[in-house]
């Protein structure tokens, strides 16, 4: 059942755009054509990007070298500030919790908006409206989705434990003002809030995926799995190549989320790497500390992305 | 019968609709409370326990807002940079990632790396060196800094270019046969056909616009340029809060773009697969 | 370095860009003509005391304008002047709010060296001593918030407790909480109130216990105070921190709507308290202000001076200022920092960081404040010690005592277990 499909969907040149334009002039005086056409597709942007994040990232990258407090002249320390971050606790504290957020909130987000998308994107009456209401936690201030949750969440008053306790004996958990339970506080709230934003993105994407090689592979007696499986992920991998991107990325960088909700606490339960920029930057003026903790999260991003990369055009190959 | 199944399938569908009107209502509830919150009186806003239901109505939040705040001037502020900035952000976004997707050059992809690269680092890191060379041109404290900042990010590019690769080559390919250029092929057969992607890039970029927070606090002091998220946060002040009428502005604040998208609907959902493009 | 890239990029950018005169208007001032410094200060819709400093300033000096730059209020105050300051786009004159980033303000050379007004003010000036670094001064205090107890007299009556008198160690303030718990017997209302900041523990600590201090590597002083509140929380006699996070509860409504018969709070909520109660946000009960209880009787009763925290509000000059300017805002400070800036601040309800006897009157000749001796001793007779001491390491310490309260309070971490993990991350990352 596989293989007729997938080849079907080959033949379509749904995988691989890299087809050449026909040779009309010599091949190089074609190359040299398409890269200054290229460029002009992309230099009005790029100039916008260059000068006003591309230079002032570069410019970050050279503060994590010095011990910069932000007033005056940065003064040169070379790797200090980077072998200090391999014996601070609150780094390595603010890491492993980083990664805990990153570990579950990806796939759950994933799952969730793929599945919201999938749902709504079929003919149902007020699939509208339901499309709405899930893209409404994602535009509603942060602030008060902070309030709300915190309040759903208090572990005395709160509805959550109200409702749980109908149906468990025992201690209930303290969420946002328990150690243990905080993080996951945060992740449910975080994929809660995410959740519409991604269902969007592969809106779009699933746009893409012809009607006909559905039909196709129900006349050849494909369930609704097998479809899914076999047409609707592989016509929809550069969507999913950029949402788990996205998500990878706004995962290890998750900061507004967790500053308004438990600003880290209780202890450094939910302290993460973001919020630890801030505090070594704006509340402690260590701006060139901050910077290196900033270039290891970088690192981190850029590595996982690249390996996504890799992944995605060997599947695309 | 054959009545059995379609009356199980209705069943199915009923259940199914119970299901997703629960979970709207769970998802809908911080937005309720919000809702509940901007009808209270500022000192009933926050309890324990919760106070559902508000006593007395203060439906004059909702008058007291615009004439105790500027709220005038903020949404005007608001709409100016979301509008300038969403505009900025797609063309230029989706005009690039035609570059990065569809032509082919010598360094394409570590570029495109170098993109991806800067999402990777967090805003907050870099904010005062931008902030230092945007203030060295005399852009602080204008409505100009926030557009430039907000309308070349690499975000939309990376969207677009992902979007264009699912728009089969063979389109592009007999559009050059016929002599169409580049740019011909960019504006008539792949803009066309992006409606869904270019639709979610406009919201969601005019989403993040208008709620952005530190981009404002940071760039923004005079009173007649604040937007809406610095505007309410005025009402907190030092030594209390109005809570209330934080409230009254947030619901007033997200009803506009939940109106946008329940119009703006039909577009997210409209594409390839419906224009009747085969591959 | 990277300033000088950041410029040249700006140069070219700011030639094509043509944009007209934004950030100067620095024109040098004539000797004897009309000068206008700026000043910056947060959210003047609630917070009028910049006005009235700069208009009080104008009255006495025609010449001289006062021009106010408003920057939002909280902790978002220190990130707008943050990066005001980095850009070189600072007002004139500025408010440090937070002291402890005044130490970073002064090396970072933002701040110009004023000790010369602080050698011309009352040496009674709460909080001026300690601005000295290295025997300069860079920044002067104006206002100066301590402290207090309020309590709720009606309460105290219905429960049928004694009302303090200002004789309180803690333990006597802990058993009245748990009596009035138990004599108001509704199941909403509190003994006492304790908000969610660390202050609201460890400042007391740190000001009332013998050889306390912030740099010393050793936190045991926080136990008795951290224990005591952990059983009054959980007895019931105050919301527990878990119910006050979560709840966002505020301190102005459970004591202005009677939730609570006693409060531990800065002197600022006087004024608060008074214009709630007006406007009815608050209810209208009678209420006192009794000196913060004391660690022992070896500084209670009105016969000592108890000791309390606050920390100053001061003001420095931009090292940015025109040569020009320095003069009349040095005389500003003179001004805002002395007895008129104090009398022009008592009559708003401020407290200034002089208080005088006209200060006094002018603060309890304001209506709605108790007219008690004790409210009034309270108000004038206490040691305020800084909660955040001017020193390097205050910041990144205090950042680490921050989580320590969160997890202590919410009961994540034991008392000990958790001083001791703050003493060794103050030894580890601070140094």
């Amino acid at each position: 059942m596989t293989t007729p499909v997938v080849g079907e969907e080959r033949t379509l040149g749904f995988a691989q755009p890299d087809t050449r334009p026909p040779l009309r002039t010599p091949r190089t005086s074609l190359k040299v054509r398409n890269a200054l056409v290229g460029w002009t597709f992309i230099l009005p942007n790029f100039l916008g990007f260059a000068v006003l994040t591309l230079a002032p990232v570069l410019t970050l990258f050279y503060i994590s070298l010095t011990s910069w407090n932000i007033f005056g002249a940065a003064q040169w320390v070379g790797l200090d500030n980077f072998t200090r971050l391999v014996g601070d606790k609150s780094f390595h504290t603010a890491l492993g919790n980083t990664f805990y957020y990153a570990a579950l909130h990806i796939p759950i987000t994933i799952v969730a908006s793929l599945g919201l998308a999938l749902l709504l994107n079929q003919k149902l009456r007020g699939a509208a409206f339901f499309r709405t209401v899930a893209f409404f936690p994602y535009i509603t201030s942060i602030v008060a989705v902070a309030v709300v949750w915190n309040m759903l969440f208090s572990p005395e008053y709160g509805p959550i434990n109200q409702f749980l306790s109908l149906f468990i004996g025992g201690e209930m958990p303290g969420w946002t003002v328990s150690k243990d339970w905080a993080m996951p506080a945060v992740i449910i709230v975080g994929t809660w809030k995410d959740m519409g934003y991604y269902m969007l993105l592969f809106l779009a994407g699933l746009q893409t995926v012809p009607g006909e090689l559905h039909e196709a592979a129900r006349i050849d007696g494909a369930g609704a799995w097998q479809r899914f499986w076999n047409v609707t992920l592989p016509c929809l991998r550069p969507t999913m190549f950029f949402v788990t991107v996205m998500v990878t990325i706004q995962s290890f960088k998750v900061f507004d989320l967790i500053l308004v909700m438990t600003d880290g606490g209780p202890g450094q339960a939910t302290l993460v790497l973001s919020q630890y920029i801030y505090q070594k930057g704006f509340e402690q003026f260590e701006f060139g500390y901050a910077s290196a903790v900033a270039v290891v999260l970088f690192f981190i991003c850029i590595t996982v992305t690249v390996v996504q990369f890799l992944y995605n055009k060997r599947k695309e190959a | 019968m054959a009545a059995r199944p379609s009356a199980l399938r209705r069943s199915g569908r009923v259940l199914l609709y119970v299901v997703m009107i629960l979970a709207a209502a769970g998802i809908m509830l911080p937005f309720a409370w919000m809702v509940i919150s901007s009808l209270k009186m500022n000192n009933q806003v926050f309890t324990a326990p919760v106070q559902w239901i508000p006593d007395p109505v203060q439906w004059r939040n909702y008058l007291d807002i615009w004439v105790k705040a500027d709220m005038v001037t903020w949404v005007r502020n608001t709409l100016v940079l979301s509008v300038a900035v969403t505009v900025l952000q797609v063309l230029t976004g989706s005009f690039a990632a035609y570059g990065f997707a569809k032509m082919r050059f010598p360094g394409r992809e570590p570029l495109f790396l170098l993109y991806i690269g800067t999402i990777a680092v967090p805003w907050q890191s870099y904010m005062i060196p931008q902030f230092q060379m945007l203030s060295s041109w005399g852009l602080n404290n204008t409505l100009w800094a926030i557009m430039l900042l907000q309308a070349f990010g690499a975000f939309g590019v990376f969207l677009m270019k992902q979007y264009y690769e699912s728009i089969p080559d063979s389109l592009s390919e007999a559009a050059r046969l016929d002599g169409l250029s580049e740019y011909g092929i960019w504006w008539r057969i792949i803009m066309p056909l992006s409606v869904p992607a270019l639709a979610s890039l406009t919201i969601i970029t005019f989403v993040s616009t208008w709620n952005d927070y530190l981009g404002p606090l940071i760039y923004l002091r005079d009173r007649e340029l604040w937007t809406i998220q610095i505007g309410l946060q005025s009402f907190i002040g030092e030594y209390n809060a109005e809570h209330a009428l934080i409230m009254t502005g947030s619901v007033l604040s997200v009803l506009p773009i939940a109106l946008i998208f329940l119009l703006g609907q039909r577009y997210f959902v409209e594409g390839v697969a419906t224009t009747g493009v085969k591959g | 370095m990277n300033r000088k890239i950041m410029s040249a990029l700006g140069i070219a950018a700011a030639a094509s860009l043509a944009l007209t005169g934004c950030g100067g208007q620095d024109e040098p001032a004539d000797a004897d003509g009309p000068v206008t410094i700026s000043l910056a200060g947060w959210d003047f819709a609630s917070t009028p005391e910049f006005q009235t400093l700069a208009d009080a300033y104008h009255e006495a000096n025609p010449d001289v304008t006062v021009e106010l730059k408003e920057y939002p209020a909280g902790d978002d105050y220190d990130t707008a002047l943050t990066a005001d300051l980095a850009a070189g786009a600072a007002p004139d004159v500025f408010i440090v709010k937070n002291l402890k980033n005044y130490i970073t303000f002064q090396e970072g050379g933002t701040l110009l060296d004023i000790s010369d007004v602080a050698g011309e003010l009352d040496p009674a000036t709460g909080g001026l001593e300690p601005m000295a670094v290295d025997g300069k001064t860079f920044a002067v205090p104006y206002r100066q918030d301590s402290w207090l107890l309020y309590y709720n007299k009606a309460l105290f009556e219905k429960a049928g407790v004694d009302l303090p008198d200002g004789s309180w160690t803690w333990d006597d303030y802990a058993d009245a909480a748990e009596q009035l718990t138990e004599g108001i017997g509704e199941k909403e209302v509190t003994g006492t109130y304790l908000h969610s900041w660390q202050s609201t523990v460890q400042g007391f600590a740190l000001s009332q216990t013998p050889g306390a201090s912030l740099d010393g590597g050793d936190f045991s002083f926080l136990a008795p105070y951290y224990e005591r509140e952990l059983a009054l929380q959980d007895a019931g006699a105050q919301p527990s921190f878990a119910t006050v996070t979560t709840n966002e509860l505020a301190y102005q409504s459970q004591f202005g709507t009677q939730k609570a018969a006693m409060l531990p709070m800065g002197s600022w909520y006087i004024g608060t308290l008074v214009a709630e109660q007006e406007s009815g946000a608050a209810d209208t009960f009678e209420w006192g202000i009794a000196p913060i209880p004391q660690l022992d009787e070896s500084t209670t009763g009105t016969e000592n001076t108890p000791l309390t925290f606050g920390d100053p509000t001061t003001m420095g000059i931009s090292s940015n200022i025109d040569e020009s300017k320095i003069e009349t805002a040095k005389d500003f400070l003179r001004f805002a920092a002395g007895p008129e800036g104090a009398a022009a601040l008592a009559e708003i309800g401020i407290t200034p960081a002089l208080i005088d006897d006209a200060v006094a009157d002018a603060i309890f000749g304001l209506e709605g404040v108790p007219q008690d001796e004790l409210s009034r001793f309270a108000y004038t007779t206490h040691d305020t010690l800084p909660e955040n001491p001017v020193g390097q390491k205050t910041a990144a310490i205090q950042t680490i005592l921050g989580e320590t309260h969160s997890a202590i309070m919410s009961e994540s971490t034991p008392v000990d277990e958790a001083i001791t993990e703050a003493e060794e991350r103050v030894a580890n990352e601070v140094g």
